[in-house]
């Protein structure tokens, strides 16, 4: 199993690689995805062409009303992974779970606490794990990301945006955050700027997997709220190819084969 | 017999995806399905018998979802009844050692598949039962006898799912009857200490996590779970105090675990030494020195309180760790404690709650107090709270000791004669031997009648 996330400024592309990621890993034949959109505006299943009922926070709002009428021998730990795993989306070709809603009021320390290990263990099952992380850095400064592998930073063309990058790397390194590497890639890019853009990459720190450039086809699948799954081949799905040969992403501990 | 399939715990949390799906026996969208444990004598079971009451996973369709039921009955001389509910919850364990079987949730909300791999290679029901048998012997050696029955015939899980209810609701009934003189430990927890590095929960069968979300019985599986965790159990020790529930041994784990910036607790008072308070306690117990009462506020209560405050501001006067008296942050669950503040005078004592607080622990409240304690549309400050209280004679009222008797109406008006239509409290207060605070109640009383305006 390997888990991969994607992070970034709001609005670089993040949920839009982790879609293409998924597309390239189905189309390659491999079977066992969970997707997680750990956005609290989630519109990875959107790209993705599934309809999400419940979330992962409707679940710790219902937890939290209802914990006090569950019966004293019936045990939350048990009740909360039933859940998890009944509000995950199974398509042919990926499972998807939505992290959902910010926490309300009221104390989720408890709640969290199981729902830790109910999702590290579950993870556990499935060969790839690709996670589209909030937007900013919240997640890397709580450590809420779980035990990440490949954290993939993604930056525009915006100065911002390799601002957020930069600070994402810095926040890391200081927190000790729990990744095994740190890459970056740019996104949208226009082919006068790519020039720039290398330099501009080298001084950063994470390892540059490359750009995607900046395509019309996927623009228009957006605008059309359009799966991604569905997208033919292109300038951007071939640049998303080539950055996950460069991770060479089949090189998994893998489930032993059904 | 040889098993087709492999056993162990590295099989745990496998998720058996729709995709790799032979069959599902309960879930959500099934509705007859349950476990139970049964305690048995030794000459009321075979041991290793394993029965199958209905279809076996043979003769199922793939793809297809069955009602299902999971029958454990066990035998062995040093098997009590209380521990039936820890056997059982050991199947959801046991089964999910079983490779390419999926067990989830509990009770009448199992959840179970079964792999297109394991049904290749010849796995059926019977098989299981032989393996549950094995695991449950070798990892609980107290159980001597042990046999199984699956159900999928519908009709009988039906049955089956009834008379398993009949045995949960005793034993629930069991667990809420549980009280702090029964039990050798309690558990703590620690998990707030990240944000209050003093403050120490301490869990009884009569006193929830503050949150609300660890009890007695869940304190005590968490520290089963993992030893070395945020929960671990404290020996109660010595009984120090009964009514106000002070324990030699809470302190000491108290003291050790706060560094040493909390000595004492008592666990059911909020005077004194009470209890540390987190940051998320569901609701919070503070004293209203005007009406010598107790006024209770949830943090879903967005309004103020009668004293002039939300329950924020009240928050922020108590959390982080901090031991004050006369404000108590606790779970929503303690107010129906039979020991809730009972060293401050319990239910007896509480003179303000929120409608929606009053609706969620209504029946826990003495009937005859129901309808005295008053709530956001009854009192929004003290003078209308202490009014409401008066008319509703509430216990609180006779701690005030003070009535405004004829009596003491005649002399203030002998009083107020003598000075010629004026009155000096002080002096008043003196002339009839009450406080000025009585004389002004005095005064009320005697607006109220109409002789003075």
């Amino acid at each position: 199993m390997r888990i991969l996330a994607v992070s970034g400024k709001g609005g670089v592309g993040k949920t839009m690689l982790a879609a293409l990621m998924i597309r390239k890993m189905v189309k390659d034949g491999e079977k066992n995805i969970l997707a997680i959109d750990a956005d609290p505006d989630f519109n990875l299943p959107g790209m993705l062409g599934v309809s999400v009922k419940n979330t992962v926070g409707d679940i710790k709002e219902e937890l939290l009303t209802k914990q006090s009428q569950l019966p004293p021998g019936y045990s939350k730990d048990t009740w909360l992974e039933s859940r998890v795993f009944e509000i995950i989306a199974e398509t042919p070709d990926f499972d998807i779970l939505v992290m959902g809603r910010p926490e309300g009021p009221g104390c989720y320390c408890s709640v969290n606490n199981v729902l830790r290990w109910v999702i590290d263990s579950m993870t556990k099952s499935y060969d790839h794990v690709i996670i589209d992380a909030e937007a900013g850095l919240e997640h890397i400064s709580r450590k809420t990301t779980l035990g990440v592998d490949d954290m993939i930073i993604v930056t525009d063309m915006s100065q911002h945006g390799f601002d957020t990058a930069k600070r994402i790397n810095e926040l890391a390194g200081k927190l000790g955050a729990r990744f095994k590497h740190l890459y970056l890639v740019a996104n949208r890019v226009n082919a006068e700027h790519e020039k720039a853009i290398t330099e501009r990459v080298e001084s950063l720190g994470p390892e540059f997997l490359g750009m995607i450039p900046y395509d019309i086809c996927i623009e228009e699948y957006l605008f059309a709220g359009r799966s991604l799954l569905d997208l033919e081949e292109c300038n951007a799905t071939k640049a998303v190819e080539a950055i996950m040969d460069k991770l060479s992403y089949y090189d998994v501990p893998r489930q032993p084969q059904k | 017999m040889e098993l087709p399939f492999e056993i162990g715990p590295q099989f745990e949390g496998e998720r058996i995806r729709k995709d790799d799906m032979y069959i599902e026996l309960g879930g959500p969208k099934v509705k007859a399905k349950a476990e139970l444990a049964k305690l048995r004598k030794a000459d009321e079971i075979e041991d290793g018998r394993v029965e199958v009451k209905g279809l076996d996973i043979g003769e199922m369709e793939e793809g297809g979802r069955y009602p299902f039921g999971i029958f454990v009955e066990v035998a062995g001389e040093k098997l009590e009844e209380d521990m039936e509910g820890v056997v059982e919850r050991r199947i959801h364990e046991y089964c999910n050692f079983i490779e390419g079987f999926m067990h989830l949730n509990q009770r009448y909300d199992i959840w179970c598949r079964l792999s297109k791999e394991a049904h290749a290679k010849g796995f059926n029901l019977k098989y299981m039962g032989q393996a549950l048998i094995k695991l449950f012997k070798s990892e609980l050696p107290i159980i001597e006898k042990m046999q199984v029955t699956f159900i999928t015939d519908e009709k009988e899980v039906v049955e089956f799912v009834g008379n398993a209810k009949k045995t949960y609701e005793a034993r629930d009934a069991r667990a809420r009857a549980l009280s702090e003189e029964e039990v050798d430990e309690f558990y703590a927890c620690l998990m707030c200490q990240s944000f209050a590095p003093t403050h120490v929960c301490i869990i009884t069968p009569e006193r929830m996590s503050l949150c609300g979300s660890i009890s007695w019985l869940e304190g005590r599986a968490a520290t089963r779970a993992d030893p070395k965790g945020t929960n671990f159990p404290v020996q109660k020790g010595e009984l120090l105090d009964a009514i106000k529930g002070e324990y030699a041994g809470v302190n000491e784990v108290v003291a050790e675990r706060s560094d040493g910036e909390t000595e004492r607790c008592y666990l059911h008072s909020m005077f004194g030494y009470p209890h540390t308070s987190c940051g998320c306690f569901e609701s919070l117990a503070f004293y209203i020195p005007e009406v010598d009462g107790i006024g209770v506020v949830h943090r879903e209560y967005p309004g103020d309180t009668p004293i002039g405050v939300p329950f924020s501001r009240l928050a922020a006067q108590t959390g982080g760790g901090r031991q004050g008296e006369g404000i108590l942050g606790m779970a929503i669950e303690y107010m129906r404690s039979r020991k809730f503040l009972q060293a401050d005078g319990g239910w007896d004592r509480i003179v303000w709650l929120p409608k929606s607080a009053k609706e969620m622990v209504g029946d826990a409240i003495p009937e005859e107090l129901r309808e005295r304690i008053a709530m956001e549309d009854d009192a929004t400050d003290i003078d209308s709270l202490k009014a409401f209280l008066e008319k509703k004679a509430h216990p609180v009222v006779q701690r005030w000791g003070f009535e405004v008797t004829e009596e003491l109406k005649n002399k203030l008006i002998a009083y107020i004669e003598k000075r010629e239509g004026e009155i000096y409290p002080e002096e008043a207060a003196k002339e009839l031997g009450i406080s000025e605070d009585q004389v002004m109640k005095v005064i009320d009383g005697l607006r109220e009648d109409g002789i003075l305006e």
